[in-house]
């Protein structure tokens, strides 16, 4: 900290008290996804609901997802039976840590808490990848970490690494556990103790510098607790990745995270400033906190992306901005999913986009309809839908008209130019704006969608999302090819009832994020994760055909590492083979993510 | 193959129905090939997208800053080819075609069969990726029964790639293109902005167009009623959108046509002994008008299961490849090149197995080896016996016949056939001749041999008639090459395979196969032979067995195609190291005429044909023995003569006796002089 501007600093750190608990389960469901007291839940009738006052959809009936279950998933929400899923773990139900009385004495001198108890290495043993829950809720996992320890600090974490390389025990970094690319999951046949690292209660806010706009925090906060202690002091990260409210910073600079908002104020590598990652040899960072630094190859880089396998991410000195004057939501109509691509293309050439902006395909268009708290049928949506829109927007079909959501983040005179920009420049699209609760809607369901593969789950229907990056050009096609293929593969499998759709979420210069949502009924077809590897292995290969990428923001992890060399090329392989062998000889840092343990 | 196919008459339904008018004018909602987002696409849009594509727009730019042309003039320049080439959609136009093509089928033919069956599956899996129709070409009909039929079961009409001579016949071009032909032009130039307005057109059609495409993948029409070697230039442009991922995947539904009488059959005969084409034209389609006042039988149309590229492909390719870079910058790679024969000729060899073996094709198969090669002509009972037979075998060799009473069948083909063959007096089964004279031919424009009047009296019938028994050969050609072995004598199996996989290449363009060293093909051509009491084994060696009467069926039936080889070796032998083609084909028609005259052997005049010789040439391309060029306009080929040498010793040692050696080499001496 230098001296000089000392005054715009805090008075000593803010001790964060996070709504994460360290008991984790006593708030969030342990075997599924989000708080424990949100979930849809199905009474006599069948009656449908979202439960809990959290989300503005929370307590309403969902009348509309009776029929849309039926006909899309081929589930009778009225008579199925929910299957029967594991309760909470017993203390038998794994193996004993393996770890000897002289390294557990050793921890324990540490002065750091800790837990050997199966439910607390079970929380922390797993992300949130289809096969992850799968397994919770109905086997076991074949590896689980031997011990959790929970530093409060910098020093904490060094004296733990320091320890872990000396006797050769296994370290892996836990930060939210919202990962969905296998990252956190222990080896199968590590046969070292593991320690799970986990970052929750090193979580404070260090220092502001409001007049550089930055401050520094440890890396186990997360990103609501950030966000709500920044807001009170009138500032924002903007970071706001769909899982913020769980998924930690350091987290997000491991996996290169990347924000709902990047239009404003940029993903986590544009964010970040600073970092603090400690390493088997020792802690790796820079002596200034300059906004730029021409100094040989960038290792900010070597820390993003690294995904937990080359050190502990402790501290991260972030870009903050003062809070916007005003945060608008809009959305716009769009006959078809072309015209929406075709729009975003030519927002992004004028660099016009506002904090998000969003293009839901005709399919998910439709899914936001059942969504609706209303009490007529999804029929009778749809048809009045027919009714309007083909009434009074001539043109536009049903089947082929998608939505766009938009969220302003500004001062209120500029959002109101970009506003009247957008939507003139949609009719040159055939867009049509649709009004400011759409909008809304749009960004509230994205976090709510996440809690409806739990109701899936109890009656045979499995769900997993996807994402890559993509050149313009090669967007649309890339879309329909993977819908193809998908429809394709669930031919081939014998899949009858399933949803394949998509959205652009992220545009940028030069290309754009699409994110892929796939369910289907697996019922009498098998092992439903074998299942859903088949059909994402499939689709990965032919957005890798179409010029897409192995991740814009999921990472690598286990479940993609087969695209990774040809991603990257073999010298590339090599470079962070080289890496990795120069920070971690002792491979302490076991995560094998990234590349197969075969390589190492 | 299924030996059991079933088939509908698609006329019934047009003979049943109480007004075709109707039914042509019922309401068109035809399932798509490949559905495009919310509106269908126009035939102007894809005009457009081409003129607008960077790939163009470069072109442009280029040729503009070259050549000093403005870039406006040059825009107009491909708008001219864009309108030359696209197709139309005037579905007024497609009606009353529909029903002036009803009117005439339903007076000259009996019958028009189809598989509906996978018709209707090809149809419901449609709407997710481009499908392209690859028909057989052995007739104009061709174009208008595929436009016909997808229409019947409500198939949106095919954008069908056509030939610029097309273009040129007054009316018909327009008419074609009004129903969905585009045009292409034959001429290999290098006219750049051509070509590539061409390429981009079809790039266009196959990524962002929605309707079926149809192709003809030999290029050209089939004059020998046989398949011919596939092309390569519209299946690359066809397959670019696949390999460069503009679309998930492409079908390629392979479709035999065949006719029991076809429109061109004196035509090509004509034109495959040499005669030159003359170009189409109205009053050449007005002429056609005129036969079809005749009986022209069946014909039967089988769409064969569509083959996925992207399964025939498998690993085989990465298009990730095209993945840095302007996409419109790029062309498809050598190793995607590479790949395209194996579906050329998965295509062809599909195309041929669902081919329907008609009874004249039967028919003609026995008359064809009766008339030239046997003493005594045959009644209508004995041919009706020995076709029954050959049906048989046919069957066994996976061919597939329809007809539910054969002796009908044969009588009509009397009918239909009666310009070709008749029962005499005697009642006996002759074939049909008549006088041919030719007026003054310009000899610049022969390709070959202007052949005498007697020649072509006496060879035309017979060459037509072989027109119809040339569908059949490809059941026939390894045991035949396996039998012609044997012949010489008895061997074991290695040596019978070697002599096998060497007579196999020669004959792998006129008898096309990709993989003529290919085992399995042989062990089945030799298994098959085993089980039809052809050939036997007994301590290791093959040898010819006691079922006389079908061998010499299979040995004579290709006893043209050997001798036109032979004499194509003797030829080149006699002439000089480079030599144009017109030289090697006029005497090799001259050698082959004089052998005929002399009678000293049994010549059959089917020998003759350009056709066969031309793929003799190019056999011997294939295996390095000659090498081909062009210059100033002419094909010119240098000939490797020690290998050359080689290749004729071992020919001649295994092939039976043929006399045409002793009169050519007079001929080709004399040649030699005049050289
Ligand atoms: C519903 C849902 C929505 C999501 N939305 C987004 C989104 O919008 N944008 C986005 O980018 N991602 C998203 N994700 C993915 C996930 O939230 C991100 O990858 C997130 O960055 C992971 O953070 P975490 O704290 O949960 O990390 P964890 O899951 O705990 O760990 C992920 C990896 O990082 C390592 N790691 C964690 N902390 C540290 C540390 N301090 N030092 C070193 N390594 C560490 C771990 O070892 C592991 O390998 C979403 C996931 C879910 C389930």
């Amino acid at each position: 900290m230098s001296e000089h501007n000392q005054k715009n600093q805090m008075q000593g750190p803010i001790v964060v008290k996070s709504v994460v608990p360290k008991n984790r389960q006593d708030l969030i469901k342990w075997n599924g996804w989000g708080y424990n007291d949100s979930k849809f839940v199905i009474k006599e009738g069948p009656e449908i609901y979202f439960s809990g006052k959290r989300y503005p959809i929370g307590e309403q009936r969902l009348p509309h997802i009776y029929d849309w279950a039926k006909d899309v998933l081929n589930v009778d929400l009225a008579t199925a039976k929910p299957k029967k899923i594991q309760g909470l773990p017993s203390e038998d139900l794994y193996p004993k840590p393996n770890i000897t009385a002289e390294n557990l004495d050793k921890i324990s001198s540490l002065g750091i808490s800790y837990s050997t108890k199966v439910i607390d290495r079970l929380i922390r043993a797993h992300g949130q990848t289809l096969h992850e829950i799968y397994t919770l809720q109905n086997s076991t996992f074949t590896r689980i970490p031997d011990i959790v320890l929970w530093p409060t600090s910098h020093n904490d974490v060094v004296k733990i690494v320091s320890l872990s390389n000396e006797s050769d025990i296994v370290v892996i970094p836990f930060g939210g556990g919202t990962a969905v690319s296998g990252a956190p999951e222990c080896p199968h046949n590590e046969s070292r103790t593991i320690i799970s690292l986990d970052t929750s209660q090193m979580n404070k806010i260090l220092w502001l510098d409001k007049e550089n706009l930055i401050g520094c925090f440890e890396s186990g906060i997360v990103g609501q607790d950030l966000e709500r202690e920044l807001k009170q002091l009138g500032y924002t990260t903007g970071h706001e990745p769909d899982s913020y409210e769980f998924s930690s910073l350091g987290g997000w600079v491991a996996t290169r995270a990347s924000g709902m908002k990047k239009n404003v104020y940029g993903n986590i590598e544009d964010l970040l400033v600073h970092v603090k990652m400690v390493t088997a040899r020792g802690t790796l960072e820079k002596n200034c906190q300059v906004p730029r630094l021409s100094c040989g190859p960038d290792f900010n880089h070597v820390v993003l992306g690294s995904e937990g396998s080359l050190g502990v991410i402790t501290e991260v000195i972030l870009k903050i901005r003062p809070l916007p004057q005003c945060k608008k939501y809009g959305s716009i109509v769009f006959p078809s999913f072309e015209n929406g691509v075709e729009f975003m293309r030519e927002v992004a050439k004028r660099r016009w986009q506002p904090a998000s902006i969003r293009l839901m395909d005709n399919d998910q268009f439709k899914f936001a309809l059942i969504l609706k708290p209303e009490s007529t049928y999804v029929a009778l949506v749809l048809d009045s839908i027919k009714k309007f829109y083909i009434t009074t927007i001539k043109g536009f079909d049903p089947d082929h008209m998608c939505v766009m959501t938009l969220l302003f983040e500004a001062d209120e005179a500029d959002v109101k130019i970009n506003e009247k920009n957008l939507y003139n420049l949609s009719k040159r699209f055939g867009g049509y704006p649709a009004g400011e609760m759409n909008g809304e809607r749009g960004y509230m369901l994205t976090f709510v969608i996440a809690y409806i593969r739990d109701l899936g789950l109890q009656y045979e229907v499995v769900a997993e999302s996807f994402e890559t990056s993509v050149p313009w050009d090669r967007a649309v096609t890339l879309a329909r090819n993977v819908k193809f293929v998908i429809t394709d593969e669930c031919k081939t499998l014998g899949i009858t009832h399933f949803l394949i759709n998509c959205r652009v979420t992220q545009t940028y210069d030069s290309g754009c994020v699409i994110y892929f949502y796939l369910g289907f009924n697996h019922s009498g077809l098998g092992d439903p994760v074998v299942l859903h590897n088949r059909l994402e292995t499939r689709a990965r290969n032919e957005i890798v055909s179409c010029g897409g990428s192995i991740s814009h923001h999921h990472g690598v992890g286990k479940l993609r590492q087969k695209w990774y060399p040809s991603t990257v090329s073999d010298v590339g392989v090599g470079l962070y083979l080289a890496a990795k062998k120069q920070l971690d000889p002792n491979n302490i840092f076991a995560t094998n993510n990234l590349v197969p343990p075969s390589k190492l | 193959m299924s030996i059991v196919r079933e088939y509908d008459n698609f006329l019934d339904l047009r003979r049943q129905e109480t007004s075709n008018f109707l039914w042509i004018s019922k309401r068109w909602d035809p399932k798509i090939a490949f559905r495009q987002g919310q509106s269908r696409p126009s035939p102007q849009f894809h005009k457009e997208a081409v003129l607008n594509s960077p790939k163009i727009q470069e072109l442009i730019e280029q040729i503009s800053s070259r050549s000093n042309i403005s870039k406006s003039v040059l825009e107009h320049q491909v708008q001219d080819i864009l309108d030359e080439i696209g197709y139309e959609k005037k579905f007024k136009i497609i009606r009353w075609l529909g029903l002036m093509l009803t009117k005439i089928c339903l007076t000259v033919l009996s019958g028009i069969y189809i598989n509906v069956e996978q018709v209707e599956q090809i149809k419901n899996q449609m709407g997710h990726c481009p499908v392209i129709f690859v028909p057989t070409h052995r007739s104009y009909g061709d174009f208008i029964m595929m436009s016909y039929i997808t229409f019947q079961y409500d198939i949106e009409i095919p954008a069908i790639a056509a030939g610029m001579d097309f273009h040129g016949m007054w009316g018909m071009g327009t008419l074609l293109r009004d129903t969905g032909a585009f045009f292409m032009r034959r001429t290999y130039n290098d006219d750049h902005l051509y070509w590539t307005t061409f390429r981009q057109y079809v790039y266009q059609l196959v990524s962002k167009g929605d309707l079926p495409i149809e192709f003809f993948i030999e290029g050209t029409r089939s004059r020998s009623n046989k398949s011919l070697s596939p092309k390569y230039g519209l299946l690359t442009m066809v397959l670019k959108a696949f390999f460069f991922s503009q679309v998930p995947d492409i079908h390629f539904v392979p479709i035999g046509v065949s006719y029991d009488r076809i429109l061109e059959e004196n035509l090509f005969a004509f034109e495959l002994l040499g005669v030159p084409k003359p170009k189409e034209s109205t009053s050449g389609f007005f002429k056609s008008m005129k036969i079809l006042k005749e009986s022209f039988g069946n014909i039967y149309v089988h769409m064969d299961k569509p083959i996925s590229v992207k399964q025939f492909f498998g690993n085989k390719v990465d298009r990730s490849v095209h993945n840095l870079g302007a996409l419109h910058q790029q062309e498809v790679t050598d190793e995607e090149k590479k790949l395209l024969p194996s579906l050329a000729y998965e295509i062809l060899n599909r195309q041929q197995k669902v081919l329907v073996t008609t009874v004249f094709n039967l028919v003609s198969l026995i008359l064809n080896n009766n008339l030239v090669y046997e003493k005594d002509l045959l009644t209508l009972e004995e041919l009706t016996k020995d076709v029954q037979w050959i049906r048989e075998t046919v069957r066994f060799l996976g061919g597939f016949t329809h007809s539910t009473n054969i002796e009908r069948s044969i009588n009509d083909c009397f009918n239909t056939h009666k310009n070709l063959i008749r029962i005499n007096r005697n009642k006996k089964i002759k074939i049909v001749s008549n006088k041919i004279s030719h007026g003054e031919i310009n000899h610049k424009k022969l390709k070959g041999h202007l052949l005498s009047d007697e020649t072509m009296t006496y060879s035309v019938p017979f060459v037509t008639l072989q027109i119809y028994v040339n569908p059949v050969l490809h059941y026939f050609v390894d045991i035949n090459i396996i039998l012609v072995i044997l012949s010489s004598k008895s061997m074991n199996e290695d040596e019978l395979f070697e002599n096998y996989h060497f007579l196999r290449s020669l004959f792998a363009r006129e008898f096309i196969t990709l993989a003529p060293k290919d085992k399995t093909v042989f062990n089945t051509a030799l298994n098959n032979a085993i089980s039809l009491n052809l050939v036997s084994l007994t301590n290791g060696s093959y040898q010819l067995e006691n079922n006389e009467k079908l061998r010499y069926l299979i040995v004579n039936t290709f006893n043209a195609f050997y001798v036109s080889f032979l004499t194509t070796l003797i030829v080149l032998e006699g002439l000089p190291d480079v030599t144009d083609e017109k030289s090697i084909l006029t005497n090799a028609q001259k050698l082959l005429e004089n052998s005929i005259e002399k009678k000293k052997d049994i010549i059959h005049p089917y020998s003759l044909n350009l056709d066969t010789l031309g793929n003799c040439l190019n056999s011997l391309v294939d295996e390095r023995i000659i090498q081909k060029t062009r210059r100033n306009n002419k094909t010119l080929y240098e000939i490797y003569r020690s290998k050359l040498m080689e290749i004729k010793e071992h020919f001649v040692r295994i092939i039976p006796k043929y006399y045409v050696e002793e009169s050519c080499q007079i001929t080709s001496n004399r040649l030699q002089n005049k050289l």
